[in-house]
């Protein structure tokens, strides 16, 4: 028999019995209120040494099927046996994997007895030895070696040099934390001046930002920033601290923008670089990464995706002549049960729990739940609670209001606790001061629940994820936000009918990228996944999904090959009437991109991503980019500052100045301290949508758009817009719901205050210069900060700026500079300013979270040691 | 009733009726938000002369017109005084008294 065979009996038949044995029994381990079993079989039945060799023969394997056999098997006999040698072999075991971090967690729980070397042969002792070293890496800019699993190190040996490289592993397996541990050694040893890391969402910039932060320490030879501003990158440039710049894939156009020629950056790493798929920013993260690699033809490429099934196809985008790598993992470095939840026969409050495990499934036992689950809310509440008691628990839902509805239902549930834990009374003060006193999230993370979703202040946000990792907060209970892209792991995860979006039934990628969320490495041996009513087939179209991995594809690729949809929808662009535009959520921003890219290469058939249509269809595209082209003076420069945005908008918009004839100056926003600006942004929206593109819509809203792009602008607090909505609201006499409020406000300052209307206005505004230019009014334009940047941060005073540029969040930032009188103050004079009040911070009625960011930011103590003892 | 007459600024109306549509007119040509031009300036400052509360308005001096949003969606004519307040006024009550 082969070994494969070997493998493939072992877990077919050979061990059958005691692997579903011992399924059973480490998953009791890690559900609360199960019913008592006391008559089925225990760990004493099972034959331990057979299954360790099997264990051993399957660690051999790099089948995900037999590791994680592999791993069941070091797992149970650590943690469900009380034989020394047993715990020994387990531990071994788990050195075979390199699940190095599993051990350290064995050892740190004192489920093993310390001085396992001293007790293993000669030989066991020499392998041992060997694969630790084989498994370490010297991280050069600490001089300290890290020991990792298979994937990290093949990361680590292959991304050195000048390739491009596309690393793909299951969530869970140190890509993180490893990829900004090369980072960091790529700039202190390498002559990396400027590093861009992209992440998706501003959500995992600011948590890459502070992670970097914290990893760099008090080194002043690294500067990172999340801001698109010139300082630090001409700094580095010219010599000084290198920087790493965390971005979005706007922002990183933005900082494009602001330097023009100059741009140039030397190494890129897009994090979840799976998204280049994602519908309407998927093509803008794409002409990213072409736009700095046109920038710099050495440029080097790091794409990082979750469980994906062709992280190659990322690498066909490289120049001709650079090397490219794909770094591919599949292994599992942590257990994840996957277990269904039935409802016991006329018992609502009993439901029985079965691991599904390839193919085969497991009856693990019954749950007890503490009420009768009247409706789905109930039921997703009552189990998560009742499953996860323990903590460390996710529940999602399907939007942001079902969100705290369920997490209302489980703090019900949990007993009162006798004192409030200081750090989650801390955030519920800033919950209350920050966006309103009767804001749902505080009397929940008073009782360690919480809900998160995508709109919420990054402060709250963060804070959020970090009392949940530490424990405090017991169940998060979360939406799609955490699909898209926030680094957060949980021990359980508890789903029913989860959706993408709204109503789109989760593809089974999608829902293992984030059931793959279950199992902190080296905080837990196991994650588990409990899907409720798993036979109902509205929760379930097509069933609990089984393990599948993401296919990545470009978003102009899939819009390409949905047919002449996309030539259709060219051809109709170029009409004057764009109320009447179907389909542009589909095809706007790629059309925008094929015309760019047509404009800059006289044809798409001299692009790259010709390399993966056919020549027939790519004819028919040029032929209807060519029509519109002829009709466009702007230039590629400019239409390339503004991806996704149209070049036929921007001529048409041209065409709109030129035949504008009030006097030109009104064309401008007004200041935003003008009593004029809230009126001129409406028209400005109204003529964006008439000429450039509908975005705006639908056009009976436009004045709440206005309302709110002015109010951000003008540098108003959360709290403060919200508490105005509401004052509109019992003025004119409308009614409304708190809970609904707060979210719409939330929402529609990051959807169109920061999302929309920097990228349309900024646009507007390029197109404006370039008319006053033409009709010699070069006199009205104004070179201060840009407006895109004005309205990614909610700015438009210098020392909001500056505040921001010291690394507060906005929350903070805007909390100080309601304390402080001036509006022009420097990043030093913003310092100076806090420095000299350093004694009186808490007495300025701050959230204690914001007092924190503002001493750790603008306070560094080792400043003032360093300063003192000079 | 025999029509009346009205000068606002260089232009002479024969019927009150004229004088209205003439600022309606202008009202119209412009977008909210907008800044008034320095003709129209001339005649909308002739206007207010002729605003039942014209010294009340007025205040402290007039630096500019805007147009702005009026209520229920509409838009209307906005005065902006050199101490940084602004106030609507309506154009009609200006040509017609009341």
């Amino acid at each position: 028999m082969s070994l494969v065979g070997l493998q493939s009996w072992l877990l077919q038949e050979g061990i059958r019995d005691d692997l579903d044995a011992i399924i059973r029994l480490t998953v009791r381990t890690e559900l609360d209120n199960l019913v008592p079993e006391p008559a089925a079989p225990s760990a004493v039945a099972i034959d331990w040494p057979r299954l360790l060799l099997a264990g051993s023969i399957l660690a051999r394997s790099d089948q995900r099927i037999d590791q994680e056999a592999a791993l069941r098997i070091a797992t149970a006999a650590i943690s469900l046996t009380d034989d020394q040698a047993l715990k020994d072999a387990g531990a071994v075991l788990l050195g075979k994997l390199s699940n190095f971090r599993a051990i350290t967690l064995a050892n740190d729980r004192r489920l093993l007895t310390a001085g396992l070397d001293g007790r293993l042969g000669v030989a066991l002792r020499l392998e041992s030895q060997r694969r630790e070293m084989d498994r370490s890496i010297l991280v050069e800019s600490s001089g300290a070696w890290l020991q990792v699993n298979d994937f990290q190190q093949r990361f680590w040996t292959n991304a050195g040099g000048g390739s491009w490289l596309s690393a793909s592993a299951p969530t869970a397996s140190g890509k993180t934390f490893l990829v900004l541990q090369w980072l960091i050694d790529q700039l202190s040893a390498g002559d990396t001046r400027v590093a861009v890391y992209l992440a998706p969402t501003r959500a995992l910039v600011s948590e890459i930002e502070t992670t970097l932060q914290g990893l760099l320490g008090k080194t002043k030879r690294i500067e990172v920033s999340s801001l698109p501003l010139r300082d630090k990158y001409e700094a580095a440039r010219a010599g000084g601290a290198q920087v790493i710049l965390v971005f979005t894939q706007e922002r990183l156009h933005l900082l494009a923008n602001v330097l023009g020629d100059a741009f140039s950056i030397d190494l890129l790493i897009v994090d979840e670089a799976h998204k280049i798929g994602d519908s309407q920013r998927g093509v803008i993260l794409q002409d990213a990464v072409e736009r700095a690699s046109r920038a710099n033809s050495k440029l080097k490429v790091v794409f990082i995706s979750p469980a994906t099934q062709n992280p190659e196809a990322l690498l066909t985008d490289a120049p001709d002549g650079v090397q490219t790598v794909a770094v591919d993992s599949d292994a599992p470095t942590v257990l994840q049960n996957l277990i269904v939840a039935n409802q016991t026969q006329r018992k609502p409050k009993l439901w029985n729990l079965t691991v599904r495990q390839q193919g085969s499934t497991v009856p693990v036992g019954t749950l007890q739940l503490a009420s009768t689950p009247a409706g789905l809310r109930k039921r997703l509440a009552f189990i998560a609670a009742a499953a996860g008691q323990r903590g460390g628990t996710l529940v999602y839902t399907n939007g942001a209001g079902e969100s705290e509805d369920v997490a209302d239902l489980v703090s019900q549930l949990l007993p009162q606790p006798g004192s409030i834990d200081p750090e989650l009374a801390q955030l519920a003060d800033l919950a209350r001061k920050g966006v309103h006193p009767n804001f749902r999230l505080a009397p929940l993370v008073e009782r360690g629940v919480a809900f998160h979703f995508g709109n919420m202040p990054s402060l709250i946000r963060l804070e959020i994820e970090r009392l949940f990792r530490s424990g405090k907060i017991r169940f998060l209970v979360c939406t799609s936000t955490l699909i898209e892209g926030v680094n957060l792991s949980c021990r359980t995860i508890v789903l029913r009918g989860p959706r993408k979006g709204i109503g789109h039934p989760m593809e089974a990628h999608d829902f293992w990228n984030l059931a793959g969320r279950a199992g902190r490495w080296g905080n837990e041996f196991q994650g588990n996944i409990i899907c409720i009513d798993p036979e109902d087939t509205e929760a379930w179209p097509t069933g609990v999904p089984s393990r599948a991995r993401y296919p990545i594809k470009r978003e102009s690729d899939a819009v390409l090959e949905l047919g002449d949809g996309m030539a259709d929808y060219l051809s109709r662009r170029g009409v004057s009437d764009l109320s009447s535009l179907k389909d542009s959520d589909k095809f706007e921003q790629v059309g925008a991109y094929l015309l760019t890219t047509f404009m800059r290469l006289g044809s798409i058939s001299a692009a790259s991503l010709s390399k993966r249509h056919d020549a027939a269809s790519l004819a028919k595209l040029d032929q209807a980019l060519a029509a519109l082209a002829a009709q466009i003076e702007i230039d590629v420069d400019l239409t390339t500052r503004h991806p996704g945005v149209s070049a036929i908008g921007l001529q048409r918009l041209l065409e709109a100045f030129r035949s504008y004839a009030g006097d030109v100056e009104n064309l401008l926003p007004a200041e935003v301290a003008s009593e004029d600006s809230y009126d001129r942004f409406v028209t400005i929206m109204g003529r964006i949508n008439k000429h450039l593109f509908p975005a705006f819509e639908p056009e009976k809203v436009i004045r709440l758009y206005a309302l709110i792009v002015v109010q951000w602008l003008k540098g108003f607090s959360l709290a403060e817009m919200i508490r105005r909505n509401i004052e509109w609201h019992r003025t004119t006499g409308r009614t409304y719901s708190l809970p609904v409020l707060i979210r719409n406000t939330m929402e529609l300052v990051e959807q169109v205050a920061r999302f929309k209307a920097p990228k349309y206005l900024s646009a507007y505004m390029d197109v404006l210069h370039m008319h006053l230019r033409q009709i010699n009014r070069e006199d009205l334009i104004d070179h201060g900060l840009d407006i895109g940047t004005q309205l990614e941060f909610g700015i438009s005073s210098r020392t909001l700026l500056s505040l921001m540029e010291l690394g507060l969040s906005r929350m903070s930032a805007v909390a100080l500079y309601e304390k402080i009188a001036r509006d022009d103050l420097s990043k030093e004079e913003c310092v100076a300013w806090v420095t000299e009040r350093e004694g009186q911070l808490e007495a300025m009625d701050f959230p204690v979270i914001i007092v924190r960011e503002l001493r750790e930011r603008l306070l560094p103590l080792d400043d003032v040691d360093s300063n003192s003892t000079a | 009733m025999p029509a009346k007459p009205i000068d606002l600024g260089p232009l002479h109306f024969a019927k009150r009726g004229d004088a209205v549509a003439c600022l309606n007119d202008m009202l119209h040509r412009y977008d909210v938000g907008d800044r008034v031009g320095a003709n129209d300036t001339v005649i909308l400052r002739a206007a207010l002369e002729h605003h039942p509360d014209a010294e009340a308005k007025k205040g402290c001096g007039i630096t500019h017109f805007s147009v702005r949003t009026a209520d229920f969606g509409t838009k209307c004519f906005w005065l902006n005084r050199t101490d940084g307040t602004t106030e609507k006024f309506s154009h009609r009550a200006c040509i017609y008294g009341t």
